[in-house]
């Protein structure tokens, strides 16, 4: 009786679904319109990029990476980036989980203050330190060297990571390091053989959140790193783009380099990385 | 025995984090405010001048213009970011493939490099070469091409950029937050009838309205982070029209090397966050009021 109510009913939701996912197609499509644009550009000879800004190459120069990578210290700038990212994240690692073993394991006096010590520290907006960090590190010399990064990208790595660990340690029974307390092992031996282990999951978390951070920095860069041998790799392609303003394949290739890691990382630990940031910044 | 060497273990274990936590987070902050009473250029003798740099920044143009475009970043994340995010994660709430292929791609930009974003958009908004002209005049639409970064139009042309980094960090937030109302609301609210637009606005919004406050106040603490972006796509200008307060403390030191003024700038900027999270715990305090 009433179902050709609800067949017409059906097809009313249909159109207006199919309507919906092509909306939201476009949406995505869009929204990944402009790195799609980087690709391919970077693959154009500068004739090609200014004849036929949407098309495809009309030849493909492969050789715009290369020239990149070895003519204008992209390469180098590469291996400034790792070294200060790497060396930052593992400083971050060890003292952010012996924070957290202590924070989350053991009774003391100060444990409140401490807590609110890294809370406050949270609120100092970034920008606020780069001048006084420049000043600071000009006087102890620290200035153009790779601690002049890794220390700042530590510190405020710091919160976030000893927040993530300790709250996650705080939900592990302790009768692990009880029993192993009582056969004997001393305390840095329950961190080097049970804590680290048990905090894989929560580790990788920092490792995202602390690598992304890094590896993505300018302004810490910009403003403590002025020798050519030592910029990382968003301070070397910024100050790229003044230099050879004119061979824009050869531009594009070098921020291509520079976005290959991040990405892929995010192709391969896209739902980690989604809920590092997402608590990181809800914690932050 | 036992209790020593457990304290001699806490103090070891805590140091390193807390030394390097205070040395470059804390001491910076406290040293920039001494600094912001002296006028010095980095090399010589600091002299002291008492409020004479502060005096300085309140009378500058340059300081309330950049003060009046980050409160437009603000704005427009509130207005931009949020507004959008919601829409889009009520859309595609269900699991699906639509729904991660959204996810994916709208979230990509907050792992890519700030430097990499502002030059892309540079080459977008480029006036000879940019893509947006080019597709302007594809469509007949010659009118509507301009010079996007002028003094005009460039903090407007700034908030595009703005929203397409951050809208996914907001999108994963609210769709988080939907899928964790149970089961058990839904069916209630289909059983008593409510559907559609009715459904939404009175059982889904007010489950999420928590999640929603939370995402306005990262986008307000948010708005002060702003720096990289504008750097490499203005610097600031043209004209100082599209600088930011971080800009202008980065300009104002580093170009003329005041690094008095600097700090002085930068003790401002902490002191203006301070009043912003104050703003952002009021809300929060509203928010816990109304639950009550």
């Amino acid at each position: 009786m009433n179902s050709a109510a609800n067949s017409s009913a059906r097809r009313a939701t249909k159109t207006k679904q199919a309507v919906l996912w092509t909306l939201l197609t476009v949406y995505g499509l869009l929204t990944l319109y402009p790195l799609f644009w980087l690709f391919l550009s970077s693959f154009k000879s500068t004739q090609d990029f200014f004849n036929r800004p949407f098309g495809l190459p009309e030849a493909w120069k492969f050789e715009n990476f290369s020239n990149a990578w070895e003519s204008s210290n992209i390469g180098q700038a590469f291996g400034n980036s790792l070294i200060t990212t790497l060396g930052a994240l593992a400083i971050t690692l060890f003292i952010s989980l012996l924070a957290a073993f202590i924070l989350a394991r053991f009774r003391f006096r100060f444990k409140g203050a401490i807590l609110a010590f890294f809370v406050v520290g949270m609120l100092v907006p970034i920008h606020s330190t780069l001048v006084p960090l420049f000043i600071m590190m000009k006087e102890i010399s620290m200035l153009n060297t790779y601690w002049a990064l890794i220390f700042p990208y530590t510190a405020f790595a710091l919160p976030t990571a000893i927040f993530v660990l300790t709250a996650y340690l705080a939900t592990i029974p302790k009768d692990l390091e009880e029993a192993a307390f009582m056969d004997g092992s001393g305390l840095w031996g329950i961190f080097f053989r049970i804590m680290i282990p048990i905090s894989l999951p929560a580790l990788s978390t920092v490792v995202i959140l602390s690598f992304l951070h890094s590896w993505n920095d300018f302004s810490f860069a910009l403003v403590l790193i002025t020798s050519t041998g030592l910029k990382t790799l968003p301070l070397a392609i910024a100050n790229f783009a003044d230099g050879y303003q004119t061979d824009y394949g050869l531009t594009l290739a070098a921020m291509t380099i520079a976005v290959i890691p991040t990405i892929v990382m995010y192709m391969i630990f896209q739902e980690q990385v989604m809920k590092g940031m997402t608590a990181g910044a809800v914690k932050g | 025995m036992k209790a020593l060497s457990s304290r001699k273990f806490i103090l070891m274990g805590l140091l390193p984090a807390t030394l390097i936590y205070a040395l470059f987070v804390f001491v910076p902050v406290i040293w920039s405010s001494y600094y912001g009473f002296f006028d010095w250029s980095g090399i010589g003798e600091a002299h002291y001048i008492g409020f004479d740099n502060y005096v300085e920044i309140f009378r500058d143009p340059i300081f309330w213009t950049a003060l009046n475009n980050n409160i437009i970043f603000v704005l427009a994340s509130v207005f931009g970011q949020i507004p959008i995010a919601l829409i889009v994660a009520i859309l595609v709430q269900k699991d699906g493939r639509l729904t991660r292929f959204l996810r994916t791609a709208v979230f990509m930009p907050m792992v890519l490099s700030t430097v990499v974003i502002g030059m892309i958009w540079q080459y977008i908004y480029h006036p000879q070469i940019g893509i947006l002209n080019f597709l302007l005049q594809a469509l007949g639409l010659e009118s509507w091409q301009r010079v996007w970064l002028s003094e005009d139009y460039g903090i407007f042309s700034l908030i595009p950029p703005l929203i397409w980094s951050f809208v996914g960090l907001y999108l994963i937030i609210f769709i988080a937050a939907l899928q964790n109302i149970p089961g058990e609301i839904h069916d209630a609210a289909n059983l008593d009838g409510a559907t559609g637009a009715r459904k939404l606005w009175s059982v889904t919004l007010p489950m999420i309205k928590g999640t929603i406050i939370v995402a306005v106040v990262l986008c307000i603490s948010g708005s002060l982070k702003s720096f990289d972006l504008v750097y490499i796509m203005t610097r600031g200008g043209p004209a100082h029209a599209t600088e930011l307060l971080a800009t202008y403390m980065y300009n104002s030191t580093f170009s003329s090397y005041r690094y008095g003024f600097g700090s002085a700038i930068s003790t401002t900027i902490v002191l203006i966050s301070l009043v912003l999270i104050g703003i952002s715990q009021w809300i929060m305090s509203l928010k816990s009021k109304s639950k009550t």
